[in-house]
């Protein structure tokens, strides 16, 4: 499958390679696409966090201030921090959730295999918005999980599951599962099922081969699943928007927030630009764990 | 239990944590009460007629029409653009792969607010609306479009190509006639994959928007800030049926098969 080979990032094979010369009438169109809409804007970005802004227009004044501001204040620490945590375990739920969809929907020889691989990955054709909804009519004080225990006895008041920094987490982690369980299923696809017999049949118990064999022939997917969770995780807007308040702001709200209620433009910058630090690391890190895509 | 079963298990327990709320996004829907209530209380048909008011069948459109705009144009840049990465080696070929790749890698929301600035310092707020989420669009879906046809340009054997260009075919000729049939396929999931990611975005549009001209998505978010309806529930339903049918249709009709691991990416 093309997927292993690099697509993009290797080199063209060598007898399609027509010539050295560079393929203007190619490439010119989506370069100035991509460098006025794409590039010129980031750099704006960064360069706005290190000036002064009144009321969204630049001023000359270069400083420090914008980012002096935001580590200055407990709020928007506790953002940071509240946004590494939620990263952290949306990636390890989703690790730990989707490693064993993805051996079996890698293993299962059922006929419906096709239809099982569908429904693991369906959920990304709705919008995050409408499958954290589903989260709101199950944690509300008045949703179903309220119902259910109340029912059953377990609980005698409501309890108010949400706004909570758990409840973004399980909402996230809802939303990015299918993305762990297609990057641990592309590492596991190229395993060999005689790897798993071989040692099995050299006395390994299920356990051992698990942990000696699979975990660690799998680990560039599991890694890679974990980062690409994480990395979605801590820029995502809408779930925390809709399964958080005020008291659990994470860097993703509190950018919008610069943006469209305070009118802080410059903070706004510096918030995006320690963001995309922050993505910009974890991308790296997954393509030094050779967790990269072939065609990424 | 056997280890097959106790997975098996484990499964179907994810199985139902993955789809088990929007079942039940779908169940209250047909809730007779006006809260989002689960189980439904009675059945009525009320929030999908309001569902289908003009109040939410405008920000619907508008989506289409965005994700349909978008996936046109972002495959008409990216196909130039996969062909040059693909078959070509030059000077600065590296720096264009981390250009083209760059929107996939920066969170959608910072490419959002860096465009909405530069709106803003230019002058040109006027254009926020269609035609901003429509450029911002166009950015976040182009990784997805080349690298699909990238994979199917990859797939291709290279001398289907000699083969046509040593019986005499010149190089439009062989690229019209030999390479564009072949990745046909290719460039349907392209176009498909960027209509699925612009139709779904909202870290993105959150920026651009402006009365009367918003994606299906920024509304409902803006709305769940006041209040819930089962009415909600409803257009949540539509706007996952929309592109779950166009998926089923182009998959019917030319298979995608193996690019949805090309589609892997950021949501």
């Amino acid at each position: 499958m093309a997927r292993d080979h690099g697509v993009i990032g290797s080199a063209a094979p060598e007898a399609a390679r027509q010539s050295a010369r560079v393929p203007w009438l190619l490439i010119a169109a989506p370069t100035v696409v991509l460098l006025l809409f794409f590039a010129l804007p980031n750099a704006l970005l960064l360069s706005a966090s290190f000036v002064k802004s009144e009321a969204q227009q630049l001023t000359n004044e270069v400083t420090l201030d914008n980012y002096a501001f935001l580590f200055s204040w407990s709020l928007y620490i506790r953002a940071f921090i509240r946004t590494f945590i939620v990263g952290l375990s949306v990636g390890l739920l989703d690790v730990v959730l989707g490693y064993p969809l993805a051996y079996f929907l890698v293993r299962t020889r059922s006929r419906w295999k096709g239809l099982l691989i569908a429904l693991a990955l369906a959920p990304l054709l709705a919008s995050v918005v409408v499958r954290t909804y589903g989260w709101y009519i199950i944690l509300n004080r008045f949703g179903v999980a309220n119902d259910l225990l109340l029912g059953l006895g377990l609980i005698e008041e409501r309890i108010p599951f949400m706004p909570s920094t758990g409840a973004i987490i399980i909402g996230l982690a809802h939303a990015l599962l299918p993305y762990s369980v297609l990057t641990i299923m592309g590492s596991l696809q190229g395993l060999n099922t005689n790897l798993e017999l071989a040692a099995m049949s050299l006395g390994a118990s299920r356990t051992r081969t698990f942990l000696n064999v699979l975990l660690p022939l799998s680990f560039p997917g599991i890694a890679g699943g974990f980062i690409l969770a994480f990395s979605i995780a801590i820029s995502a807007y809408a779930t925390p928007a809709i399964l958080g308040g005020p008291a659990t702001q994470m860097m993703a709200t509190a950018i919008y927030g610069f943006m469209t209620q305070l009118l802080d433009w410059s903070i706004g910058a510096a918030l995006a630009v320690i963001l995309v630090v922050c993505a910009m690391t974890l991308a790296y890190a997954a393509a030094r764990l050779g967790a990269r895509e072939g065609a990424l | 239990m056997s280890p097959w079963s106790a997975l098996r298990t484990v499964v179907i327990f994810v199985y139902v944590f993955m789809l088990g709320p929007i079942l039940i996004t779908a169940a209250v829907s047909f809730n007779a009460s006006n809260r989002s209530q689960f189980p439904p209380r009675g059945f009525s048909l009320q929030w999908w007629q309001r569902a289908f008011s003009a109040e939410w069948l405008d920000p619907l459109v508008f989506s289409f029409k965005l994700g349909v705009s978008t996936a046109l144009i972002s495959t008409a840049l990216a196909l130039p653009l996969a062909f040059a990465l693909t078959r070509y080696r030059f000077p600065g070929r590296a720096a264009l792969v981390a250009l083209t790749l760059g929107p996939l890698m920066l969170p959608a929301l910072v490419t959002g607010v860096g465009l909405l600035q530069v709106l803003q310092y230019a002058g040109l707020r006027e254009y926020l609306g269609f035609s901003a989420l429509l450029i911002g669009h166009v950015i976040i879906c182009l990784p997805f479009a080349v690298r699909t046809i990238a994979i199917s340009l990859q797939t291709l054997p290279p001398n289907l190509e000699l083969a046509a260009a040593s019986l005499g075919a010149s190089r439009g000729r062989t690229l019209w006639h030999v390479v564009l049939p072949l990745i046909k396929t290719g460039i349907v999931a392209g176009a498909l994959f960027a209509f699925v990611h612009s139709f779904t975005d909202v870290n993105l549009s959150l920026f651009l928007v402006r009365p009367g001209e918003q994606p299906i998505t920024v509304k409902i978010l803006g709305f769940l800030e006041y209040g819930f309806a089962p009415t909600l529930a409803a257009v949540s339903v539509i706007t996952l049926l929309l592109p779950l049918g166009l998926v089923a249709i182009v998959e019917r009709v030319s298979g995608l098969g193996d690019f949805i691991y090309g589609a892997r990416g950021r949501g």
